[in-house]
């Protein structure tokens, strides 16, 4: 992973430094609170419903063994021994007090991290695919130019104050495990007819109030024009992008408004203006910054095991877990583990600090010494040998971190919801909670086969209801949290908004709307292999209407 | 009946606070039951008190919540308060206060 240069390391300490200033004047009365609320949502610190929450970035979702130990050690000394994995790949703290803060954010420097830019009208944290660098579909590792733009966002000075809040994610490979579709910006490496390396790059993605599908803006970018383009991107966004509404804000609503071949021809001139400027990228700039990233050294190794065969022959529930939370590597011998974070026994997407430590000792012993998180809100050990399967699955289950079900019915994604956040309309985990007990068979879930159930608490979509396949969006309804389901939604390369099925359920009978749909699911599919969103695609709404309403 | 209470949150802490008058002035608690209630014509005089945290740095945000009583004290009218109030409704990971399910319907 990249490793900080003599640059980096004063960068962040000179805004700690700044950091801890500012919160010394805001606790001496010095600065009021509209004017230090700016300096501290760009340092990731937001108040929420309880307390401060603190937002910590975890850049294209990359963690080290020690990083992880030091997330642990943070919510176990300034936090109530536990963090949130959120949907953009970071972890957030929900009760630190500010005074505390500044020398968490320097218990995070020390081992190179920050929470720099991850809230604010800025360029957020910059995320990627989970399986970077390991998968087999990989067209070409996405981190070295996540790293790029990371770097050039941070502190940009044109890009600190912009309309609104702005996102970036980049996949390397052919299936989207990053969901480009639905973010501000969105780029795909692919190969060009020559099988030269260029991008596809997507503008105008995203959820909230009003979902949409990133329109392709340009579909061959070469390498070197990747800084220059995006820069390009903002500079006509900040310009023009909408600073009287709130809810307009957002580029997504820029390109709409002004139409897509519009937007791409202000985006072109002004590219024009900076595309030979000294952003644009030398292959030994990107060549630099790739060297943080190669292959660690593999070992050569048969990708047949005789004990993990055994295994899957005579222990069930072994066999169960692998055959969900395992996936193949791009190496024989290898395999990438999914930890779930989605047990009946916590909110998705908590991890306490004991979790944590452990999880840093397994990537020691099983994984090379890394962890990536995902923005299903799950964690991945990306280099795991075929033979220590088994019994890294035993350490697993003693964790509560083995649900059988990646990709499945109960890997729910869910927002905090109205018990954290102070945006919310209503309770997003409770319902997680409920969906997660009510569908305890693995048999059953096995038979439904791939699927995603995505829980927002309110139309900021931060849940990302609107891109699963069977989507819950809590809202409040004259005092009384009602719940929307949605249907068709998917987040992956054949992206599409779901459809609001009907009106809304009540706490008490949304669990059952959901069994019905499955229901329909079931009876109606073309077999097995026919999976919920092909089935719904095929069968329209119709039918899941008439047996949810009659 | 219905009454209303002031509430904010501790500046240093981030927690939610509720104003109380006390004898010995204005305070600020995290016990909702030590909140001092008025109707609405004496509202005033929390507000004051409240804006006066506000400036003196001790608060974030005070703003007046609507509030009846029961056996167990003081209930938020609204169910975002009541969590405000009561704690998430949820166990959470690794956390020794009480789940706040038995106060308010889930």
């Amino acid at each position: 992973m990249y490793q900080y240069s003599q640059a980096d390391h004063q960068l962040l300490q000179e805004r700690v430094a700044q950091f801890r200033g500012q919160v010394q004047r805001r606790l001496r009365g010095e600065l009021s609170e509209d004017e230090f609320k700016q300096q501290r949502l760009r340092n990731g610190l937001y108040l929420q419903l309880h307390a401060y929450m603190l937002r910590v970035a975890v850049p294209y979702g990359l963690l080290s063994s020690n990083q992880m130990r030091t997330l642990a050690h943070i919510a176990r000394k300034y936090d109530r021994g536990y963090g949130h994995f959120s949907t953009r790949q970071n972890i957030q703290y929900n009760w630190p007090k500010l005074e505390d803060v500044p020398q968490i954010l320097d218990d995070l420097a020390a081992v190179e991290m920050h929470a720099i830019q991850t809230s604010g009208n800025c360029i957020r944290n910059t995320t990627s695919d989970p399986l970077a660098g390991v998968a087999r579909d990989e067209v070409a590792d996405p981190r070295p130019y996540c790293e790029l733009i990371r770097q050039w966002s941070t502190f940009h000075p044109e890009f600190n104050f912009l309309p609104r809040k702005f996102k970036i994610a980049v996949s390397g490979a052919i299936h989207d495990r990053a969901a480009v579709a639905v973010h501000d910006i969105g780029l795909r490496l692919v190969k060009d007819a020559s099988d030269e390396l260029e991008f596809e790059v997507y503008v105008g993605g995203g959820l909230g109030r009003t979902p949409m599908i990133g329109k392709l803006i340009r579909a061959s970018l070469h390498p070197h024009d990747m800084l220059t383009y995006l820069e390009a991107i903002l500079r006509v966004y900040n310009r023009l992008g909408r600073r009287d509404n709130l809810y307009k804000a957002r580029i997504k609503i820029l390109v709409h408004e002004t139409g897509e071949e519009k937007f791409r021809d202000l985006v072109e001139a002004e590219w024009q203006e900076i595309k030979a400027s000294s952003l644009r990228l030398a292959n030994e700039d990107i060549a630099r910054i790739q060297s943080h990233f190669k292959d660690p050294d593999y070992e050569l190794l048969s990708d047949f095991d005789h004990d993990f065969d055994s295994h899957l022959l005579t222990n069930p529930d072994f066999a169960n877990w692998a055959s969900k939370n395992v996936e193949l590597h791009k190496k024989d011998g290898y395999r990438i583990v999914y930890l779930s974070l989605k047990s009946r026994n916590q909110p998705t997407g908590d991890v306490t600090a004991d979790q944590m430590d452990a999880i840093a000792d397994l990537a020691d012993r099983y994984s090379l010494g890394a962890i990536r998180s995902t923005h299903r809100q799950n964690l991945v050990l990306s280099d795991v040998k075929l033979a220590d399967l088994h019994h890294l699955w035993l350490e697993l289950v003693k964790l509560d971190l083995a649900t059988p079900n990646y990709n499945h019915l109960t890997d729910i994604i869910s927002c905090p919801g109205m018990d954290y956040c102070a945006l919310a309309t209503a309770r997003s985990i409770p319902i997680a909670q409920a969906l997660t007990e009510r569908f305890d068979s693995y048999d059953y879930i096995n038979d439904l086969g791939d699927l995603s159930l995505n829980i927002s608490g309110c139309i900021n979509a931060c849940g990302h209801h609107h891109v699963a396949n069977i989507g819950i969006l809590g809202v409040n309804k004259r005092g009384v949290e009602v719940y929307q389901l949605t249907l068709g939604g998917s987040a992956r390369e054949d992206a599409s908004i779901g459809k609001i099925i009907g009106p809304a359920f009540t706490s008490d009978e949304i669990v059952k709307a959901v069994a019905d749909i499955l229901k329909v699911y079931l009876d109606k599919r073309e077999g097995p292999e026919e999976a919920f969103l092909a089935a719904y695609r095929r069968l329209g709404q119709a039918p899941f209407k008439e047996k949810l309403y009659g | 009946m219905a009454y209303q209470i002031y509430t904010a949150s501790l500046l240093k802490e981030g927690l939610v606070t509720y104003l109380c008058l006390g004898t010995d002035g204005a305070f600020w608690s995290t016990d909702i039951n030590k909140a001092t209630r008025m109707d609405e014509q004496h509202l005033h005089i929390l507000k004051a008190e409240a804006e006066y945290a506000a400036q003196a740095n001790i608060v974030v945000g005070p703003y007046p919540i609507t509030v009846t009583s029961n056996d167990q004290g003081l209930i938020p009218v609204e169910g975002r308060e009541k969590i405000r109030a009561f704690g998430p409704t949820i166990t959470l990971p690794s956390d020794p206060v009480r789940p706040a399910s038995d106060l308010h319907a889930a």
